[in-house]
Protein backbone atom coordinates (compact mmCIF):
# COMPACT_ATOMS: atom_id res chain seq x y z
CA UNK A 1 0.00 0.00 0.00
CA UNK A 2 1.65 3.19 -1.12
CA UNK A 3 -0.25 5.87 0.84
CA UNK A 4 1.21 3.99 4.23
CA UNK A 5 3.91 6.87 5.09
CA UNK A 6 5.69 10.05 3.68
CA UNK A 7 8.25 7.60 2.01
CA UNK A 8 6.15 5.17 0.25
CA UNK A 9 3.54 8.19 -1.27
CA UNK A 10 6.39 9.71 -2.17
CA UNK A 11 7.85 6.65 -3.84
CA UNK A 12 4.35 6.82 -5.41
CA UNK A 13 4.34 10.36 -6.77
CA UNK A 14 7.66 9.46 -8.35
CA UNK A 15 6.76 6.46 -9.63
CA UNK A 16 5.67 7.64 -13.34
CA UNK A 17 8.19 10.49 -13.55
CA UNK A 18 10.78 7.91 -12.89
CA UNK A 19 9.48 5.11 -15.04
CA UNK A 20 9.83 8.00 -17.95
CA UNK A 21 13.17 9.54 -17.09
CA UNK A 22 14.57 5.80 -17.22
CA UNK A 23 12.72 4.61 -20.39
CA UNK A 24 14.28 7.72 -21.93
CA UNK A 25 18.01 7.40 -20.65
CA UNK A 26 17.71 4.08 -21.00
CA UNK A 27 16.43 3.94 -24.44
CA UNK A 28 19.27 6.06 -25.79
CA UNK A 29 22.04 4.48 -23.92
CA UNK A 30 20.32 1.15 -25.53
CA UNK A 31 20.38 2.94 -28.86
CA UNK A 32 23.92 3.59 -29.07
CA UNK A 33 24.52 0.41 -27.80
CA UNK A 34 22.31 -0.85 -30.76
CA UNK A 35 23.82 1.03 -33.46
CA UNK A 36 27.55 1.19 -32.01
CA UNK A 37 28.89 -1.32 -34.74
CA UNK A 38 27.32 0.44 -37.41
CA UNK A 39 28.60 4.05 -36.66
CA UNK A 40 32.20 3.14 -35.74
CA UNK A 41 31.78 1.25 -39.76
CA UNK A 42 30.27 4.61 -40.67
CA UNK A 43 33.22 6.66 -38.80
CA UNK A 44 36.49 6.18 -37.21
CA UNK A 45 35.93 7.19 -33.82
CA UNK A 46 39.55 7.70 -32.99
CA UNK A 47 40.51 9.28 -35.84
CA UNK A 48 37.41 11.98 -35.03
CA UNK A 49 39.17 12.42 -31.74
CA UNK A 50 42.24 12.98 -32.99
CA UNK A 51 41.08 15.41 -35.23
CA UNK A 52 39.70 17.34 -32.40
CA UNK A 53 43.09 17.95 -31.10
CA UNK A 54 43.30 18.73 -27.39
CA UNK A 55 39.36 19.96 -27.26
CA UNK A 56 38.60 16.17 -27.30
CA UNK A 57 40.05 16.33 -23.85
CA UNK A 58 36.71 18.05 -22.71
CA UNK A 59 35.23 14.74 -22.75
CA UNK A 60 37.29 13.24 -19.84
CA UNK A 61 41.25 13.24 -19.20
CA UNK A 62 41.34 10.26 -20.90
CA UNK A 63 38.75 8.88 -23.37
CA UNK A 64 40.18 5.51 -23.84
CA UNK A 65 39.54 4.08 -27.17
CA UNK A 66 36.27 5.12 -28.53
CA UNK A 67 36.50 2.28 -30.78
CA UNK A 68 35.68 -0.15 -28.37
CA UNK A 69 31.90 0.22 -26.95
CA UNK A 70 32.48 1.91 -23.55
CA UNK A 71 34.81 4.58 -24.60
CA UNK A 72 32.00 5.69 -27.24
CA UNK A 73 29.53 5.53 -24.56
CA UNK A 74 31.64 7.40 -22.75
CA UNK A 75 31.96 10.23 -24.97
CA UNK A 76 28.51 10.20 -26.51
CA UNK A 77 26.88 10.04 -22.89
CA UNK A 78 28.79 10.05 -19.87
CA UNK A 79 31.07 12.72 -20.50
CA UNK A 80 27.47 14.95 -19.99
CA UNK A 81 24.41 13.72 -21.07
CA UNK A 82 23.63 11.27 -18.58
CA UNK A 83 24.59 13.15 -15.51
CA UNK A 84 23.53 16.23 -16.86
CA UNK A 85 20.10 14.33 -17.08
CA UNK A 86 19.69 12.80 -13.85
CA UNK A 87 21.30 15.48 -11.74
CA UNK A 88 18.24 17.79 -13.52
CA UNK A 89 16.14 15.11 -11.94
CA UNK A 90 17.20 14.88 -8.69
CA UNK A 91 17.27 18.03 -8.33
CA UNK A 92 14.39 19.07 -9.70
CA UNK A 93 12.69 16.81 -7.68
CA UNK A 94 14.93 17.91 -4.37
CA UNK A 95 13.83 21.47 -4.67
CA UNK A 96 10.25 20.54 -5.08
CA UNK A 97 9.87 18.72 -1.75
CA UNK A 98 9.63 20.57 0.82
CA UNK A 99 9.11 24.24 -1.06
CA UNK A 100 6.56 22.46 -3.17
CA UNK A 101 4.44 21.41 -0.04
CA UNK A 102 4.69 24.90 1.05
CA UNK A 103 3.55 26.61 -1.96
CA UNK A 104 0.94 24.24 -2.23
CA UNK A 105 -0.33 24.56 1.09
CA UNK A 106 -0.25 21.09 1.81
CA UNK A 107 2.42 21.03 4.42
CA UNK A 108 0.40 22.73 7.10
CA UNK A 109 -1.88 19.64 6.76
CA UNK A 110 0.57 17.01 6.57
CA UNK A 111 2.48 18.71 10.06
CA UNK A 112 -0.76 18.55 12.09
CA UNK A 113 -0.11 14.78 11.73
CA UNK A 114 2.63 13.26 13.72
CA UNK A 115 4.90 13.42 11.58
CA UNK A 116 8.28 14.93 12.36
CA UNK A 117 9.50 17.56 10.39
CA UNK A 118 12.89 15.92 9.90
CA UNK A 119 11.43 12.75 9.21
CA UNK A 120 9.61 14.21 6.02
CA UNK A 121 12.87 15.29 4.67
CA UNK A 122 14.42 11.74 5.17
CA UNK A 123 12.06 10.02 3.39
CA UNK A 124 11.37 12.05 0.34
CA UNK A 125 15.34 12.11 -0.01
CA UNK A 126 15.30 8.02 0.20
CA UNK A 127 12.68 8.20 -2.18
CA UNK A 128 15.09 10.37 -4.29
CA UNK A 129 17.50 7.96 -3.74
CA UNK A 130 16.02 5.14 -5.10
CA UNK A 131 14.25 6.24 -7.85
CA UNK A 132 17.95 7.74 -9.30
CA UNK A 133 19.13 4.04 -8.84
CA UNK A 134 16.35 2.51 -10.66
CA UNK A 135 17.02 4.91 -13.26
CA UNK A 136 20.70 3.67 -13.54
CA UNK A 137 19.78 0.31 -13.33
CA UNK A 138 17.57 0.33 -15.82
CA UNK A 139 20.11 2.36 -18.06
CA UNK A 140 22.32 0.05 -17.32
CA UNK A 141 19.98 -2.86 -18.48
CA UNK A 142 19.06 -1.10 -21.76
CA UNK A 143 22.78 -0.90 -22.62
CA UNK A 144 23.41 -4.77 -21.84
CA UNK A 145 20.90 -5.61 -24.45
CA UNK A 146 21.69 -3.10 -26.61
CA UNK A 147 25.50 -4.37 -26.33
CA UNK A 148 24.03 -8.18 -26.48
CA UNK A 149 21.93 -7.52 -29.61
CA UNK A 150 24.40 -5.66 -31.79
CA UNK A 151 27.18 -8.38 -30.58
CA UNK A 152 29.70 -5.80 -29.07
CA UNK A 153 31.73 -6.37 -26.06
CA UNK A 154 30.56 -4.54 -22.49
CA UNK A 155 32.50 -4.92 -19.62
CA UNK A 156 29.64 -4.91 -17.12
CA UNK A 157 31.75 -4.16 -13.91
CA UNK A 158 33.00 -0.46 -15.13
CA UNK A 159 30.02 0.07 -16.81
CA UNK A 160 27.99 -0.45 -13.59
CA UNK A 161 30.66 1.67 -11.70
CA UNK A 162 30.53 4.67 -13.88
CA UNK A 163 26.24 4.50 -13.20
CA UNK A 164 26.67 4.38 -9.57
CA UNK A 165 29.17 7.56 -10.17
CA UNK A 166 26.58 8.82 -11.84
CA UNK A 167 23.83 8.59 -9.27
CA UNK A 168 26.39 9.67 -6.39
CA UNK A 169 26.84 12.75 -8.19
CA UNK A 170 23.23 13.62 -9.19
CA UNK A 171 22.39 12.79 -5.17
CA UNK A 172 25.61 15.92 -4.08
CA UNK A 173 23.65 18.40 -6.64
CA UNK A 174 19.88 16.56 -5.80
CA UNK A 175 21.21 17.64 -1.77
CA UNK A 176 22.48 20.86 -2.46
CA UNK A 177 19.09 21.78 -4.01
CA UNK A 178 17.33 20.51 -0.77
CA UNK A 179 19.11 22.69 1.71
CA UNK A 180 18.48 25.44 -0.48
CA UNK A 181 15.17 25.10 -0.90
CA UNK A 182 14.57 23.50 2.56
CA UNK A 183 16.54 26.66 3.97
CA UNK A 184 14.69 29.36 2.12
CA UNK A 185 11.51 27.77 1.11
CA UNK A 186 12.07 28.96 -2.49
CA UNK A 187 11.65 26.88 -5.28
CA UNK A 188 12.74 28.43 -7.80
CA UNK A 189 16.14 30.02 -5.80
CA UNK A 190 17.20 25.93 -5.40
CA UNK A 191 16.96 25.08 -8.78
CA UNK A 192 18.36 27.66 -10.06
CA UNK A 193 21.55 28.01 -7.93
CA UNK A 194 22.05 24.19 -8.48
CA UNK A 195 21.78 24.65 -12.26
CA UNK A 196 23.88 27.33 -11.99
CA UNK A 197 26.47 25.73 -9.81
CA UNK A 198 26.15 22.09 -12.35
CA UNK A 199 27.33 24.35 -15.34
CA UNK A 200 29.68 26.44 -13.38
CA UNK A 201 31.21 22.93 -12.07
CA UNK A 202 30.54 20.99 -15.39
CA UNK A 203 33.05 24.01 -17.15
CA UNK A 204 36.03 23.95 -14.74
CA UNK A 205 36.34 20.37 -14.54
CA UNK A 206 36.09 19.84 -18.29
CA UNK A 207 38.29 22.94 -19.35
CA UNK A 208 40.87 22.12 -16.64
CA UNK A 209 41.89 19.19 -19.16
CA UNK A 210 42.93 21.85 -21.40
CA UNK A 211 43.53 24.87 -19.68
CA UNK A 212 46.20 23.77 -17.16
CA UNK A 213 45.35 27.11 -14.63
CA UNK A 214 41.89 25.64 -13.59
CA UNK A 215 43.50 23.16 -12.07
CA UNK A 216 43.70 24.47 -8.60
CA UNK A 217 40.13 25.11 -8.56
CA UNK A 218 39.46 22.13 -9.96
CA UNK A 219 39.04 19.91 -6.94
CA UNK A 220 36.20 22.74 -6.01
CA UNK A 221 33.89 20.81 -8.90
CA UNK A 222 32.20 17.65 -7.85
CA UNK A 223 32.31 16.23 -11.67
CA UNK A 224 36.56 15.77 -10.50
CA UNK A 225 34.88 13.44 -8.50
CA UNK A 226 32.56 11.95 -10.86
CA UNK A 227 34.96 11.43 -13.61
CA UNK A 228 38.33 12.02 -12.79
CA UNK A 229 39.26 8.62 -12.50
CA UNK A 230 38.18 7.43 -15.03
CA UNK A 231 35.34 4.89 -13.81
CA UNK A 232 34.76 3.37 -16.96
CA UNK A 233 38.12 2.02 -17.65
CA UNK A 234 39.35 1.83 -13.88
CA UNK A 235 36.13 0.69 -11.39
CA UNK A 236 34.84 3.30 -8.71
CA UNK A 237 37.82 5.22 -6.83
CA UNK A 238 37.21 4.56 -3.02
CA UNK A 239 38.14 8.33 -2.23
CA UNK A 240 36.00 9.87 -5.12
CA UNK A 241 32.65 8.19 -3.90
CA UNK A 242 33.64 9.16 0.08
CA UNK A 243 33.99 12.64 -1.66
CA UNK A 244 30.41 12.86 -3.20
CA UNK A 245 29.18 11.06 -0.28
CA UNK A 246 30.34 13.54 2.39
CA UNK A 247 28.94 16.32 -0.21
CA UNK A 248 25.44 14.60 0.30
CA UNK A 249 25.65 13.72 3.29
CA UNK A 250 26.60 17.42 4.96
CA UNK A 251 23.72 19.24 2.42
CA UNK A 252 21.21 16.96 3.97
CA UNK A 253 22.19 17.36 7.69
CA UNK A 254 22.12 21.21 6.79
CA UNK A 255 18.60 20.48 5.11
CA UNK A 256 17.62 18.97 8.87
CA UNK A 257 18.62 21.41 10.73
CA UNK A 258 17.75 24.71 8.66
CA UNK A 259 13.78 22.72 7.84
CA UNK A 260 13.66 22.04 11.00
CA UNK A 261 14.29 25.52 12.51
CA UNK A 262 12.26 27.37 10.05
CA UNK A 263 8.82 29.18 9.74
CA UNK A 264 7.00 27.29 7.32
CA UNK A 265 5.44 29.40 4.91
CA UNK A 266 1.22 29.94 5.19
CA UNK B 1 -8.31 20.03 34.80
CA UNK B 2 -5.80 20.57 32.15
CA UNK B 3 -6.57 23.56 30.07
CA UNK B 4 -6.92 22.86 25.94
CA UNK B 5 -4.58 25.55 25.00
CA UNK B 6 -3.20 28.08 27.66
CA UNK B 7 -0.03 30.86 25.62
CA UNK B 8 1.88 33.26 28.14
CA UNK B 9 2.44 35.98 26.54
CA UNK B 10 3.17 34.68 23.14
CA UNK B 11 4.35 36.51 20.75
CA UNK B 12 5.31 36.75 17.15
CA UNK B 13 6.86 39.26 14.95
CA UNK B 14 7.91 38.75 11.13
CA UNK B 15 11.30 40.68 10.54
CA UNK B 16 9.57 44.11 12.28
CA UNK B 17 6.02 43.35 10.92
CA UNK B 18 3.58 42.61 13.92
CA UNK B 19 1.98 39.13 13.68
CA UNK B 20 0.70 38.58 17.60
CA UNK B 21 1.93 40.49 20.55
CA UNK B 22 1.80 39.28 24.71
CA UNK B 23 -1.36 37.00 24.01
CA UNK B 24 -2.31 35.35 27.74
CA UNK B 25 -5.30 33.36 26.51
CA UNK B 26 -6.86 30.04 28.25
CA UNK B 27 -8.73 27.45 26.66
CA UNK B 28 -10.63 25.79 29.42
CA UNK B 29 -11.15 21.84 27.66
CA UNK B 30 -14.86 20.70 27.01
CA UNK B 31 -15.85 23.71 25.67
CA UNK B 32 -16.55 25.51 22.13
CA UNK B 33 -14.36 28.31 21.61
CA UNK B 34 -14.42 31.27 18.96
CA UNK B 35 -11.46 33.12 18.60
CA UNK B 36 -12.78 36.45 17.18
CA UNK B 37 -11.09 39.35 15.20
CA UNK B 38 -11.21 40.84 12.04
CA UNK B 39 -8.88 39.39 9.27
CA UNK B 40 -5.10 40.36 9.51
CA UNK B 41 -5.97 40.54 13.54
CA UNK B 42 -3.47 37.24 13.84
CA UNK B 43 -6.08 34.52 14.13
CA UNK B 44 -3.92 32.11 11.89
CA UNK B 45 -0.37 32.99 13.56
CA UNK B 46 -1.92 32.27 16.81
CA UNK B 47 -3.00 28.90 15.44
CA UNK B 48 0.02 28.64 13.49
CA UNK B 49 2.37 29.12 16.56
CA UNK B 50 0.29 26.58 18.64
CA UNK B 51 0.42 23.97 15.37
CA UNK B 52 4.83 24.82 15.81
CA UNK B 53 4.51 25.38 12.41
CA UNK B 54 5.69 28.76 12.80
CA UNK B 55 8.44 29.87 15.87
CA UNK B 56 7.39 32.23 18.51
CA UNK B 57 9.51 35.38 19.01
CA UNK B 58 8.86 35.20 22.55
CA UNK B 59 6.51 33.63 25.09
CA UNK B 60 5.14 30.56 25.63
CA UNK B 61 2.26 27.87 24.87
CA UNK B 62 1.02 24.44 26.23
CA UNK B 63 -1.89 22.67 23.93
CA UNK B 64 -3.49 19.88 26.52
CA UNK B 65 -0.86 20.33 28.82
CA UNK B 66 2.30 19.62 26.50
CA UNK B 67 4.73 22.01 25.28
CA UNK B 68 4.10 22.97 21.79
CA UNK B 69 7.57 22.53 20.52
CA UNK B 70 8.79 19.38 22.35
CA UNK B 71 6.04 17.21 22.61
CA UNK B 72 5.06 17.67 19.39
CA UNK B 73 4.64 14.29 18.20
CA UNK B 74 2.26 13.60 21.19
CA UNK B 75 0.02 16.42 20.34
CA UNK B 76 -0.68 16.02 16.96
CA UNK B 77 -1.99 12.49 17.64
CA UNK B 78 -4.29 14.47 19.88
CA UNK B 79 -4.91 17.37 18.16
CA UNK B 80 -6.32 18.16 14.80
CA UNK B 81 -6.39 20.92 12.57
CA UNK B 82 -8.16 22.46 9.49
CA UNK B 83 -6.25 25.21 7.60
CA UNK B 84 -8.73 28.65 6.18
CA UNK B 85 -6.57 28.16 3.01
CA UNK B 86 -7.23 24.44 2.91
CA UNK B 87 -4.94 22.68 0.27
CA UNK B 88 -4.82 19.34 -0.16
CA UNK B 89 -3.05 16.48 -2.31
CA UNK B 90 -5.48 16.94 -5.47
CA UNK B 91 -3.96 13.97 -7.33
CA UNK B 92 -5.48 11.75 -4.73
CA UNK B 93 -9.37 11.19 -4.31
CA UNK B 94 -10.82 11.98 -0.84
CA UNK B 95 -11.00 8.45 0.30
CA UNK B 96 -6.80 7.78 -0.36
CA UNK B 97 -6.56 11.13 0.90
CA UNK B 98 -8.04 10.25 4.36
CA UNK B 99 -6.46 6.54 4.04
CA UNK B 100 -2.45 8.81 4.02
CA UNK B 101 -3.73 11.21 6.71
CA UNK B 102 -4.84 7.91 9.10
CA UNK B 103 -2.04 5.70 8.29
CA UNK B 104 0.51 8.98 9.09
CA UNK B 105 -1.77 9.19 12.16
CA UNK B 106 -1.35 5.28 13.28
CA UNK B 107 -4.70 4.81 14.72
CA UNK B 108 -8.21 5.61 13.18
CA UNK B 109 -11.23 3.89 14.02
CA UNK B 110 -12.57 3.07 10.29
CA UNK B 111 -15.72 2.66 11.52
CA UNK B 112 -15.96 5.71 12.51
CA UNK B 113 -14.17 7.41 9.88
CA UNK B 114 -16.77 6.01 7.07
CA UNK B 115 -19.69 7.00 9.44
CA UNK B 116 -18.05 11.14 9.23
CA UNK B 117 -17.92 10.62 4.89
CA UNK B 118 -21.94 9.22 5.35
CA UNK B 119 -23.06 12.30 7.30
CA UNK B 120 -21.26 15.53 5.42
CA UNK B 121 -21.85 12.84 2.16
CA UNK B 122 -18.88 13.42 0.88
CA UNK B 123 -18.12 11.39 -2.23
CA UNK B 124 -14.47 9.44 -1.51
CA UNK B 125 -13.64 8.28 -5.01
CA UNK B 126 -13.61 11.27 -6.56
CA UNK B 127 -9.95 13.38 -6.94
CA UNK B 128 -9.89 16.23 -4.59
CA UNK B 129 -8.88 18.39 -7.72
CA UNK B 130 -12.71 18.20 -9.06
CA UNK B 131 -14.43 18.81 -5.77
CA UNK B 132 -15.37 22.26 -5.38
CA UNK B 133 -14.40 24.67 -2.37
CA UNK B 134 -17.29 23.09 -0.21
CA UNK B 135 -16.66 19.63 -1.07
CA UNK B 136 -12.89 20.24 -0.41
CA UNK B 137 -13.70 21.58 3.14
CA UNK B 138 -15.72 18.32 4.03
CA UNK B 139 -13.08 16.11 3.29
CA UNK B 140 -10.89 18.48 5.63
CA UNK B 141 -13.70 18.36 8.06
CA UNK B 142 -13.66 14.54 8.22
CA UNK B 143 -10.00 14.27 8.49
CA UNK B 144 -10.02 16.60 11.53
CA UNK B 145 -12.72 14.39 13.15
CA UNK B 146 -11.79 10.85 12.19
CA UNK B 147 -9.00 10.98 14.89
CA UNK B 148 -11.41 12.13 17.52
CA UNK B 149 -9.38 15.10 18.54
CA UNK B 150 -9.31 15.91 22.28
CA UNK B 151 -8.97 19.68 20.54
CA UNK B 152 -9.95 20.15 17.05
CA UNK B 153 -8.29 23.73 16.08
CA UNK B 154 -10.82 24.91 12.60
CA UNK B 155 -9.37 28.42 11.03
CA UNK B 156 -12.39 30.10 9.60
CA UNK B 157 -13.95 26.43 8.95
CA UNK B 158 -17.27 27.80 7.27
CA UNK B 159 -16.64 29.53 4.13
CA UNK B 160 -18.07 27.74 1.66
CA UNK B 161 -20.07 24.89 3.33
CA UNK B 162 -23.81 24.48 2.50
CA UNK B 163 -26.33 24.81 5.18
CA UNK B 164 -26.50 21.13 5.10
CA UNK B 165 -23.01 20.32 5.63
CA UNK B 166 -22.89 23.50 8.09
CA UNK B 167 -25.93 21.78 10.36
CA UNK B 168 -23.85 18.60 10.36
CA UNK B 169 -20.50 20.64 11.60
CA UNK B 170 -22.20 22.18 14.36
CA UNK B 171 -23.48 19.00 15.23
CA UNK B 172 -20.05 17.45 15.02
CA UNK B 173 -18.78 20.55 17.53
CA UNK B 174 -21.92 19.95 19.90
CA UNK B 175 -20.82 16.28 19.92
CA UNK B 176 -16.94 16.97 20.48
CA UNK B 177 -18.09 18.99 23.12
CA UNK B 178 -20.67 16.66 24.90
CA UNK B 179 -17.91 14.28 24.86
CA UNK B 180 -15.61 16.71 27.09
CA UNK B 181 -13.15 17.59 24.21
CA UNK B 182 -12.22 20.60 22.91
CA UNK B 183 -13.11 23.26 19.60
CA UNK B 184 -11.05 25.81 18.52
CA UNK B 185 -12.87 28.14 16.25
CA UNK B 186 -11.61 31.30 14.59
CA UNK B 187 -13.70 33.70 12.37
CA UNK B 188 -13.96 36.72 11.92
CA UNK B 189 -17.98 36.91 11.68
CA UNK B 190 -19.25 36.58 15.37
CA UNK B 191 -22.95 35.60 13.64
CA UNK B 192 -21.43 32.50 12.10
CA UNK B 193 -20.37 31.13 15.68
CA UNK B 194 -22.30 32.98 18.71
CA UNK B 195 -24.54 29.93 18.46
CA UNK B 196 -21.88 27.16 19.03
CA UNK B 197 -19.44 28.84 21.30
CA UNK B 198 -19.19 29.35 24.54
CA UNK B 199 -16.88 31.85 25.26
CA UNK B 200 -15.30 33.67 22.51
CA UNK B 201 -11.73 35.40 22.67
CA UNK B 202 -11.34 38.96 21.13
CA UNK B 203 -8.55 39.42 18.81
CA UNK B 204 -7.23 42.99 17.33
CA UNK B 205 -4.41 44.31 16.04
CA UNK B 206 -2.30 41.50 17.40
CA UNK B 207 -3.37 41.61 20.82
CA UNK B 208 -5.76 39.77 22.80
CA UNK B 209 -8.86 42.64 23.81
CA UNK B 210 -10.74 39.99 25.65
CA UNK B 211 -12.30 36.46 26.74
CA UNK B 212 -16.01 36.56 27.44
CA UNK B 213 -18.61 34.04 28.05
CA UNK B 214 -20.88 34.07 25.35
CA UNK B 215 -23.61 34.76 28.07
CA UNK B 216 -21.99 37.47 29.82
CA UNK B 217 -21.61 39.58 26.48
CA UNK B 218 -25.67 38.71 26.07
CA UNK B 219 -26.14 39.68 29.53
CA UNK B 220 -24.88 43.35 28.27
CA UNK B 221 -27.05 43.19 25.47
CA UNK B 222 -27.94 47.06 24.86
CA UNK B 223 -31.65 47.37 24.04
CA UNK B 224 -33.66 50.22 22.52
CA UNK B 225 -37.00 50.57 24.89
CA UNK B 226 -39.94 52.50 23.70
CA UNK B 227 -42.70 52.81 26.18
CA UNK B 228 -46.21 54.62 25.34
CA UNK B 229 -47.67 55.80 28.16
CA UNK B 230 -51.31 56.43 28.54
CA UNK B 231 -50.32 60.40 29.52
CA UNK B 232 -47.36 62.24 30.41
CA UNK B 233 -45.26 61.23 32.47
CA UNK B 234 -42.15 63.18 34.33
CA UNK B 235 -38.65 62.13 33.29
CA UNK B 236 -37.39 62.57 36.86
CA UNK B 237 -38.83 59.08 37.71
CA UNK B 238 -36.69 57.35 35.56
CA UNK B 239 -33.56 59.11 35.71
CA UNK B 240 -30.58 57.41 37.35
CA UNK B 241 -31.87 54.02 36.57
CA UNK B 242 -29.24 51.33 36.31
CA UNK B 243 -28.19 50.49 32.99
CA UNK B 244 -30.44 53.37 31.15
CA UNK B 245 -29.01 56.14 29.08
CA UNK B 246 -29.90 58.05 26.76
CA UNK B 247 -33.21 58.74 27.69
CA UNK B 248 -35.82 60.91 26.72
CA UNK B 249 -39.75 61.53 27.53
CA UNK B 250 -41.98 63.27 24.53
CA UNK B 251 -45.61 63.04 24.64
CA UNK B 252 -45.35 60.90 27.17
CA UNK B 253 -43.09 58.47 25.10
CA UNK B 254 -40.36 57.28 26.69
CA UNK B 255 -37.13 56.23 24.75
CA UNK B 256 -34.11 55.06 26.06
CA UNK B 257 -31.79 52.22 25.63
CA UNK B 258 -31.10 49.84 28.28
CA UNK B 259 -27.91 47.76 29.53
CA UNK B 260 -28.02 44.44 30.82
CA UNK B 261 -31.51 44.03 33.00
CA UNK B 262 -34.67 46.00 32.16
CA UNK B 263 -35.77 44.93 35.36
CA UNK B 264 -35.46 48.29 37.00
CA UNK B 265 -36.69 50.24 33.86
CA UNK B 266 -40.13 48.55 33.52
CA UNK B 267 -40.66 48.16 37.55
CA UNK B 268 -40.66 52.01 37.55
CA UNK B 269 -42.98 52.27 34.31
CA UNK B 270 -45.52 50.04 36.14
CA UNK B 271 -46.46 52.79 38.28
CA UNK B 272 -48.14 54.89 35.56
CA UNK B 273 -50.42 53.30 33.00
CA UNK B 274 -48.45 51.59 29.94
CA UNK B 275 -49.99 51.42 26.88
CA UNK B 276 -47.44 49.69 24.96
CA UNK B 277 -43.81 48.70 24.94
CA UNK B 278 -41.42 47.82 22.04
CA UNK B 279 -38.04 46.90 22.76
CA UNK B 280 -35.45 46.56 20.18
CA UNK B 281 -32.73 44.15 20.67
CA UNK B 282 -28.99 44.40 19.25
CA UNK B 283 -27.22 41.53 17.89
CA UNK B 284 -24.25 40.39 19.38
CA UNK B 285 -22.39 41.87 16.66
CA UNK B 286 -23.62 45.31 17.36
CA UNK B 287 -22.47 44.66 21.16
CA UNK B 288 -19.30 43.35 19.81
CA UNK B 289 -18.65 46.14 18.15
CA UNK B 290 -19.48 48.42 20.51
CA UNK B 291 -17.26 47.09 22.92
CA UNK B 292 -13.88 46.30 20.47
CA UNK B 293 -14.64 47.44 17.12
CA UNK B 294 -13.87 50.44 15.43
CA UNK B 295 -17.69 51.42 14.95
CA UNK B 296 -17.31 54.56 17.17
CA UNK B 297 -20.97 55.61 16.61
CA UNK B 298 -22.30 52.22 18.66
CA UNK B 299 -18.93 52.96 20.86
CA UNK B 300 -20.18 55.84 21.92
CA UNK B 301 -24.11 54.80 22.64
CA UNK B 302 -22.45 52.25 24.74
CA UNK B 303 -20.16 54.75 26.97
CA UNK B 304 -16.92 55.00 26.40
CA UNK B 305 -15.97 54.71 29.84
CA UNK B 306 -17.45 51.44 30.10
CA UNK B 307 -16.00 50.07 26.86
CA UNK B 308 -12.85 50.90 28.22
CA UNK B 309 -13.00 49.24 31.45
CA UNK B 310 -14.21 45.99 29.99
CA UNK B 311 -11.22 45.94 27.27
CA UNK B 312 -9.08 46.73 30.08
Amino acid sequence: MLLRNVFTKTIRDLRWPTFWVALGMGAMTGYFALLFPTYSKIMDMNALLEKMGPMAKIFGSSIGDASTLIGFLHFELFSMMLPAGMIAFAAGLASGFTAGEESRGTIDVLLSYPVPRRRLVLEKSLAILIACFVIAAATGLFAVVGAALSASELPVGPLSAALALVVLLSLAFGAIALAISAATGNRGAAIGVTVALMIAMYLIDALANIVDGLNTIRPLSLFKYYAGHDPLRYGMDLGDTAVLVSVTAVFLVIALVAFERRDLAA
Amino acid sequence: MTAAIETEKLTKYYGRSRGIIDIDLTVESGQIFGFLGPNGAGKSTTIRLLLDLIRPSSGHARVLGLDIHHDRLAIDRRVSYVPGELSLYSELTGGQLLTYLGNLHGSIDAIYRDKLIERVELDPTKRIKSLSRGNKQKVGLVAAFMIRPELIILDEPTAGLDPFVQLEFEHLCEETRSEGRTVFISSHQLPEVEHLCDRVGIIREGRLLAVESIADLKQRALRRLEIDFGGSVPAGAFVGLPGIRDMNVHDGILNCTVMGSVDALIKAAARYEVRNVRSIETSLEEIFMAYYGSGDGIAAAAGAGEASHVAA
